[in-house]
């Protein structure tokens, strides 16, 4: 038996590694598809929430779109305001006790993350959405776009874009925070920290490797989104090719210093 | 995503459909030596879906239920607070996790005969006057203290002349405050003495004679296996629990200790 802080930490490193990175495997996968999922059923929550009723709509359009409106604003209270502990526990066991519906627990935890991060992410879009200025909105419906036109070609492409860092930022929260999936026997990676804790009783020479590996994972990934926001941000020096006045014009765009 | 959402759940219908001759047992495996998790399989581990082996005196407790009524068993690691919601939904048949059955538990689930018993004892520095001590007396002036909202902190006014400290919240805390000399002795049942003792040269624990150590109520000292509201489980899981004698737990215990990895 190691005598030293890191004494244990290398042999509870090497006893439990191969636990640790399947856990870690899990946790990575939950995370990645749960924020992925999650931001596309944010973006089509908050596409719902943008329609504009014009002050002459029909009543048989008003009351449709009010409607949707409210059913998604309960959505989004209700998953925001909850605990995810709590939403695991009462859709994987309560469908199973009211519904019988028994879900694969992978499954229900990659559709707990994901319903919990889309109502987030339905209100960061819905940020993004009302950061592009209305103008380009009027002149998209102006040359006869329709509202799923707009979005989708005009105004997603930049709200996006200003939304990046806080996507990264559900990814960063959803990393740590599948940690509470193991109450629907998800072994993630803090679940597997817990079991050699539990073994050798070992507190911080467990947390800390986990600490380690969280930090690891936070850390790349952050990286791996700065570096896709670069990419959506084209080159700093690009060449404009024709202008009003004639169509066989180039007009290079330096880099200001 | 919205078109998704029936098709995942129409595929977790069909993947979640349990087989019958399956005894589904749920444990935290994180409670040595009751039930540990570990990276090598070994005779008596059992494998655990998400990664690594099961072992400890819950799995092969669970694996003799599972002989004696013909079933096969899966071990489903769950954390603790999620046990009984599992039980209660379906997901698994038993928990055979080292829980005791206190009341309030048994207003959600029933449980089978108590299939350990353990005594509670003093841990203590070995280079310490206490560490000689053999009744609740010798501990009179003490600094003891016990894990927070358990009944091992309730016992402690039972030794008189006692300075009861402030509960503390885990064991690794009370083993630190201990080597450190802030405290003189913490209560804890056997088993976990044990362990803490195999990981740490410098302590050992004081046990008492029937008798002249705590009283406690059963419901705290024993451990048994959950069960669903009226299941039928619960009368073949005490007949099978019956088929296993006193000497043969203690037996089970002592290997159960043995092989836990702290012990190596």
């Amino acid at each position: 038996m190691p005598t030293t802080f890191f004494g244990w930490v290398g042999f509870l490193a090497g006893k439990y590694g191969p636990l640790f990175l399947r856990g870690t495997g899990t946790t990575l996968a939950v995370a990645l598809s749960g924020t992925v999922l999650g931001f596309l059923l944010g973006l089509l929550v908050a596409i719902g929430r943008t329609i504009p009723l014009g002050p002459r709509a029909k009543w048989w359009k008003r009351v449709p779109v009010k409607i949707l409106n409210g059913v998604l604003g309960v959505y989004i209270e209700v998953f925001r305001g909850t605990p995810m502990i709590v939403q695991a526990m009462v859709i994987y066991y309560g469908a199973l006790q009211y519904l019988g519906l028994d879900m694969p627990r992978f499954v229900a935890a990659i559709f707990i993350v994901s319903i919990n991060t889309g109502a987030y992410m339905a209100e960061i879009v819905r940020g993004g959405i009302i950061s592009i200025d209305r103008g380009q909105t009027e002149a998209a419906r102006s040359i006869g776009m329709t509202h799923w036109q707009t979005m989708t070609s005009v105004v997603l492409p930049q709200a996006i874009r200003n939304i990046m860092p806080s996507i990264g930022n559900e990814f960063v929260v959803n990393i740590k925070d599948s940690s509470v999936l193991n109450v629907i026997s998800v072994t993630e990676l803090y679940f597997q920290a817990k079991s050699a804790t539990g073994t050798y009783y070992k507190y911080f020479e467990v947390f800390f490797i986990v600490a380690l590996i969280y930090l690891a994972l936070t850390f790349t990934v952050t990286r791996l989104l700065r570096f896709i926001e670069r990419k959506m941000d084209g080159p700093e020096n690009y060449t404009i090719h024709g202008s009003q006045s004639d169509s066989r014009a180039a007009i290079p765009v330096r880099k200001e210093d | 995503m919205k078109r998704l959402i029936p098709l995942l759940l129409a595929l977790a219908l069909v993947m979640g459909v349990a087989s019958a001759e399956v005894l589904r047992v749920g444990m935290e495996c994180n409670y040595a030596p009751f039930n540990w998790t570990q990276t090598e399989p070994s005779d008596e581990a059992l494998p655990i879906e998400g990664g690594g082996y099961a072992d400890g005196y819950d799995v092969r407790i669970a694996k003799k239920i599972a002989d004696q009524l013909g079933y096969d068993i899966e071990i489903v690691k769950t954390e603790w607070d999620g046990l009984i919601m599992s039980l209660v939904s379906g997901k698994i048949d038993a928990i055979i996790a080292g829980m005791s059955p206190t009341d309030e538990r048994k207003l959600t689930i029933d449980f089978s005969d108590p299939y350990y018993e353990s005594d509670l004892v003093i841990v203590v520095r070995k280079d310490s006057a206490y560490a000689a001590a053999t009744s609740l007396e010798d501990f009179s002036g003490a600094k003891i203290t016990a894990q927070l909202n358990t009944f091992h902190y309730t016992v402690i006014d039972q030794i008189p002349g006692v300075q009861l400290q402030t509960a503390m919240d885990t064991f690794p805390t009370m083993i630190v405050a201990l080597s450190a000399g802030a405290i003189d002795g913490y209560v804890s049942e056997r088993p976990g003495a044990e362990s803490a003792v195999a990981t740490n040269p410098n302590l050992t624990y004081v046990s008492f004679a029937d008798g002249s150590g705590f009283e406690a109520d059963p419901a705290d000292t024993t451990i048994a296996v959950g069960v669903a509201k009226g299941s039928e489980l619960t009368a073949k899981i005490n007949e099978a629990l019956a088929a296993i004698s006193e000497d043969e737990r203690v037996e089970i215990m002592a290997a159960a200790l043995a092989a836990q990895p702290s012990a190596e």
